[in-house]
């Protein structure tokens, strides 16, 4: 039981990790990101290829996040820029509509350039015991990870000036700006980061099993569905949602099996929109 | 300005029928091009049904494949195990997509969803259909699917007699289409598109009038799923997948201009043209519609129509 | 004294509608200076479009010799034109403190000096300094908004409707505040439907009526006004 109970927490929070992108450009630039699975795909594959290279495993991984990065800057500063001159309403159909579009450019190429590439990172020790219950070292490992990625995000927006502009943004844009506040460059700031955090969950999703370039759909899915849940401006409820998805999914899938395990989340997430739009955790950033 | 002179929605429909009517004489009597353009029509008629939903009521329907898929699964699974003909549970079919269709747009309107959270939902809701029937292996065979040649009405087993009765169905969809945004609805349309809030103050029902768009729409997806399936040959959760049908109505959509009678069929024929074109490049025609995704939202929002009607200072309907 | 901030044939529009049609307006530096008017004569309009939150359709606006419109709102908040818009547009769920140094985000080191200033002039907010914006009374949400625009050490101030919404105790205090301010020389332009706090605080006013200026002239004077009296101090 407690075994499921960590996997199931350790597999919410990849899928907070990856869910928080979402959350941080939604709620900072007004935009629904979906090509985000995409930057957690790319982070990994080009992990695997400089490894290929001959690159050690860690610095491949750091440089993958950075690639993850370098093009969700690239997104913001190119083909998001029409979607910036609009507010409100209109600015998330056009983001929406175009991260759509780029989605299918960066998954039809990677599908046909590197079909066959996959990530994956061994770890010198399968599992470890303690206290009696055997962990997967990788259960360990993502969760440091994650627990580490998140700890640092929230010490960056509750402690340092760019981070509380950050927050300041995402409560009132327009009083950001009336404090003389550029948006713009924050916005730039936000994306890419939210990229990088994506690009780690796809490294990370090394470590639990492999991460091939056909996951980018599934991964922007499951990571919509987080978000949506735990409050799609909420950053403390994206990791809460994730967390809790993670357990249920853990639970369900060892008593009812996987496929309707799956069904089960759509109908919650489904249903979480439909009661409650604007998540679980509507209240704080 | 110049005095704009228009083109009649009636002038229009006549003219894109007998014009659609006389392609395969164009065709040589290729078989292959015949199916490309009879297939061509069922993608103008989803492009119809889009059109009505999104185009006129803000309705963001990511769920197209999977109205149109659930349709065409009651249909065909219900003629193969209850032996019952198609031309009756075709219709089965139909009520089913326009139930769902409808009860989504019924739940997100009176919960005031938004058009994003109305895109969520119906995107989490292909997702539960496509799952649903990977799941439900002993009723849809699961991925592999079904193969409904077998069982097809004779009239859509292929060449120029279904390319006429698809035609037909497609012209059917027109006319409704026409009427609709002649009648008072098309009025109340165009009023929730342009601003939902002062529409709701100056007394439309507009939960009535949503719901009524995103039924008829759903019908015609329905419809149109149905005979796709039988056309087809087969039925599969791919062939109602998200990047096989919404993401062809959307280019479509976006190609033609929404909120025009001719626009699926102007875009419907543009896309086949691509299609074509970027039929050597083998799985990287996806890349291209991504491309084109971009490009058309980015610089090209309005479509060939509204620039047609600019450059030829005439209304086009 | 010469004009710190002039607005020439400003016309601005919303949506195809002239709002703002042709208004002129000068302030000098020190002044304090009221717009008055009805609802809809386009007082928070101009405003807007002072700080550069709203493009102008014709005229030009100029501060300190240069001309700033075209500029981005943000760039004239730290060029020293402070907007305090009638919603406050504060941010909800952080707290008083952190509302306030975020309005120093333009001389983010200073901030301490300024939080001192802003806290004694403000006594209220210092016992509040840790409440979330968000759950403050309108009064507080008030005095929280035009502190937090004083936190960037602004030349110019332009409060809009700062009395809209308030007790009528909460009005005579952040006037007294107003009062202190304009002794320590920093200029305002204000926007009211108060009318006679607007002209009692002020030296001059415009007062505008369907987007355009229909009388200016010295605060004391356009008191004495009967037709000012008639139709804004509903007396005669």
């Amino acid at each position: 039981m407690l075994a499921i109970l960590i996997d199931g927490i350790v597999q919410g929070l990849q899928l907070s990790l990856m869910a928080v992108g979402i959350t941080l450009i939604f709620g900072l630039g007004g935009v629904l990101n979906l090509a985000h699975g995409q930057f957690a795909v790319i982070g990994g594959i080009a992990t695997a290829l400089l490894m290929g290279e001959g690159l050690h495993p860690l610095l491949a991984s750091a440089l993958g996040v950075l690639g993850a990065g370098a093009l969700g800057l690239a997104m913001d500063r190119t083909v998001l820029v029409p979607a910036y001159r609009y507010q409100g309403e209109e600015r998330l159909l056009l983001g929406l509509l175009i991260t759509l579009g780029l989605s299918f450019v960066v998954n039809g190429f990677l599908d046909v350039r590197y079909p066959t590439v996959a990530l994956t990172l061994p770890l010198p020790t399968p599992s470890f015991t303690v206290g009696g219950i055997t962990i997967r070292t990788a259960s360990a490992v993502v969760a440091l990870i994650a627990l580490a990625a998140f700890a640092l995000l929230f010490a960056f927006l509750k402690a340092t000036l760019l981070g509380k502009v950050v927050r300041s943004i995402m409560q009132n844009e327009v009083g950001a700006g009336l404090c003389g506040i550029n948006p713009g460059r924050i916005r730039t700031l936000i994306v890419t980061l939210s990229a990088m955090m994506a690009g780690l969950a796809g490294v990370v999703q090394g470590l639990f099993s492999s991460l091939g370039t056909e996951l980018g759909n599934e991964f922007t899915s499951f990571a919509l569905i987080v978000a949506v849940i735990g409050g799609v401006r909420s950053i403390n409820g994206t990791l809460v949602a994730g967390v809790l998805l993670g357990i249920i999914n853990a639970f369900a899938s060892y008593y009812v099996g996987a496929y309707l395990t799956l069904l089960i989340l759509l109908v919650t997430a489904a249903g979480t929109i439909l009661v409650r739009p604007q998540g679980l955790f509507a209240f704080r950033t | 300005m110049s005095a704009n002179r228009s083109i009649s929605g009636r002038s229009a429909l006549i003219a894109v029928t007998l014009t659609l009517a006389l392609v395969p004489l164009a065709l040589g009597g290729s078989a292959h091009y015949l199916r490309i353009a009879t297939l061509a029509l069922i993608f103008m008629a989803y492009t119809v049904a889009f059109n009505i939903v999104f185009g006129h009521t803000r309705q963001l329907f990511l769920c197209l494949g999977a109205l149109a898929g659930a349709s065409a699964y009651f249909s065909v699974v219900l003629t193969m195990k209850l032996a019952l003909s198609p031309w009756l549970t075709m219709p089965i079919g139909i009520v089913v997509a326009a139930l769902l269709g409808g009860a989504i747009s019924y739940v997100s309107v009176r919960r005031g969803l938004g058009v994003i959270f109305v895109g969520i939902v119906t995107l989490v809701f292909s997702m539960i259909f496509q799952n649903l029937v990977l799941g439900l292996r002993d009723w849809t065979n699961g991925e592999t699917g079904l193969e409904t040649k077998a069982i097809a009405p004779a009239v859509l087993a292929g060449g120029l007699p279904s390319y006429y009765a698809i035609l037909a169905v497609l012209a059917v969809a027109f006319v409704a289409y026409h009427l609709l945004m002649r009648s008072r609805a098309g009025t109340a349309f165009q009023a929730i598109a342009d601003d939902e809030l002062a529409a709701e103050l100056a007394g439309i029902d507009v939960t009535a009038y949503k719901v009524l768009a995103a039924t008829v729409g759903s019908a015609l997806l329905g419809a149109i799923g149905a005979i796709h399936a039988y056309y087809g040959g087969f039925i599969s959760p791919t062939v109602y997948a998200l990047g096989s049908i919404d993401i062809v109505v959307l280019v479509t959509l976006l190609l033609g201009g929404m909120r025009t009678l001719i626009g699926p069929v102007l875009g419907g024929i543009l896309f086949t043209l691509i299609d074509e074109l970027v039929r050597p490049l083998g799985r990287l025609n996806v890349m291209v519609y991504g491309v084109l995704i971009v490009v058309l939202v980015i610089t090209f929002r309005h479509g060939v129509v509204a620039m047609l009607s600019k450059r030829l200072k005439i209304r086009l309907p | 004294m010469s004009i710190l901030l002039g607005a020439d044939a400003v016309e601005v529009a919303y949506a195809d509608i002239s709002v703002v049609r042709g208004v002129s307006l000068e302030v000098r530096a020190g002044e304090s200076v009221a717009v008055i008017g009805p609802n809809g004569a386009g007082k928070t309009t101009l405003f807007k479009a002072i700080a550069g939150m709203l493009g102008l359709r014709g005229g030009s606006i100029s501060y300190g010799g240069a001309r700033i419109d075209g500029r981005r709102h943000y760039e004239i908040v730290q060029q020293g034109i402070v907007y305090v818009p009638a919603e406050r547009e504060l941010f909800p769920h952080m707290s008083v403190l952190e509302n306030l140094e975020l309005g120093a985000y333009p001389c983010y080191g200073a901030r301490a000096e300024r939080l001192k200033f802003v806290l004694d002039l403000f006594p209220r907010l210092l016992e509040r300094r840790r409440q979330l914006a968000g759950t403050l009374s309108g009064g507080e949400q008030q005095m929280l908004a035009i502190g937090r625009g004083l936190m960037s050490r602004p030349k110019v101030l332009l409060l809009d409707e700062p009395s809209t919404g308030l007790a009528p105790f909460f009005v005579s205090e952040i006037y007294r505040q107003f009062a202190q301010l304009k002794r320590e020389g920093l200029t305002i332009l204000l926007a009211e439907q108060q009318v006679p706090h607007a002209l009692g605080f002020t030296d001059r006013a415009y007062v505008l009526e369907n987007g355009r200026v229909r009388l200016s002239g010295a605060s004391r004077e356009l008191l004495g006004n009967e037709e000012i009296q008639r139709t804004y101090l509903g007396m005669g």
